[in-house]
């Protein structure tokens, strides 16, 4: 894994990241890598939106009031992507943390190219 | 860094959301209709189930117009589930009148969708609206004219079967929704 991450970090431009991980985006091919629970996952754009809805979908409080004694680990599996995470609970809310703020960089990216980029004069 | 997000769509997240529940809330809809037309024919008025049959085609092609739009922009059209849907009704009336309801909510619903358009300046979207805006001008003036049969015919004596008779012939060919 961290072969393909130093083979590739010249076409990555990281667009969020925490101390539980990062997101890169890469021009080139178009597509996010993931840099998380020691794995680097590629997501193109219909993955990427999966993933989000996926873990915004996850009731924290729920799990949070949960007194059974199952095990507070969450499976996500995202269909036409050839990798799952299993998660605990602190590890569902760091990626939570992680997709928001790279949700944010993207719009925050969006508006910079429509208000520089954009323009018709 | 490119904007490969709107490289790839050009609905927002949150206009995608509404269009896939307008999706929904037409595909209800026709479903809905085919009931009243199921519910009229087993209670003798085929007119009206004619009528109804005809509402339920129409409402699955807005929702088909609405389907390719959302895969056309780039989103991420969702095929809706439809469950519920109220079979049994008390009277001939009430057919009509959970139809014109049925009608209102529709143009609620899309009024709400043209006002989060203009909000994002989608106006792309908002332009797309306008053809199902005008559809709702006609779809909500039948709806209300069926009722108002119940008033002007009356349900006595052989009032029911006249109003059957006229529902199917309601046209809407008002000036204001010529093209």
């Amino acid at each position: 894994m961290t072969t393909v991450k130093v083979e590739r970090a010249v076409n990555f431009q990281e667009v969020f990241a925490t101390k539980a991980g990062a997101v890169y985006q890469c021009d080139r091919e178009g597509c996010w890598y993931i840099d998380f629970a020691d794995k680097l996952v590629k997501f193109d754009y219909r993955n990427l939106l999966k993933l989000k809805s996926s873990i915004y979908r996850v009731d924290i409080e729920m799990l949070l009031l949960d007194n059974s004694k199952s095990p507070e680990i969450e499976m996500v599996f995202i269909c036409a992507c050839n990798t799952c995470y299993i998660l605990n609970l602190l590890q569902i809310i760091s990626l939570k943390e992680l997709l928001e703020g790279t949700f944010v960089m993207l719009e925050l990216n969006k508006i910079i190219h429509d208000r520089l980029n954009r323009i018709v004069i | 860094m490119k904007d490969i997000m709107r490289i790839k769509c050009l609905l927002s997240e949150d206009i995608e959301a509404l269009l896939n529940q307008q999706i929904k809330k037409e595909a209800h809809s026709s479903a809905i209709y085919l009931a009243m037309a199921s519910w009229c024919n087993r209670n003798g008025f085929d007119y009206s189930a004619d009528y109804f049959f005809k509402q339920s085609e129409e409402e699955r092609h807005h929702q088909l117009k609405l389907f390719k739009y959302v895969l056309d922009m780039g989103g991420n059209a969702i095929t809706p589930d439809v469950t519920g849907i109220k079979q049994e009704y008390a009277t001939f009336r009430e057919v009509f009148e959970d139809a014109l309801e049925q009608e209102v909510a529709i143009t609620q619903s899309f009024k709400n969708i043209a006002a989060n358009c203009m909000k994002e300046q989608d106006f792309v979207t908002f332009e797309f609206l306008n053809w199902f805006m005008k559809e709702q001008r006609e779809e909500e003036y039948k709806a209300r004219r069926a009722l108002e049969l119940f008033e002007v015919i009356g349900e006595e004596g052989t009032g029911r079967w006249e109003i059957d008779k006229h529902v199917n012939k309601i046209k809407y060919d008002s000036e204001t929704g010529a093209e």
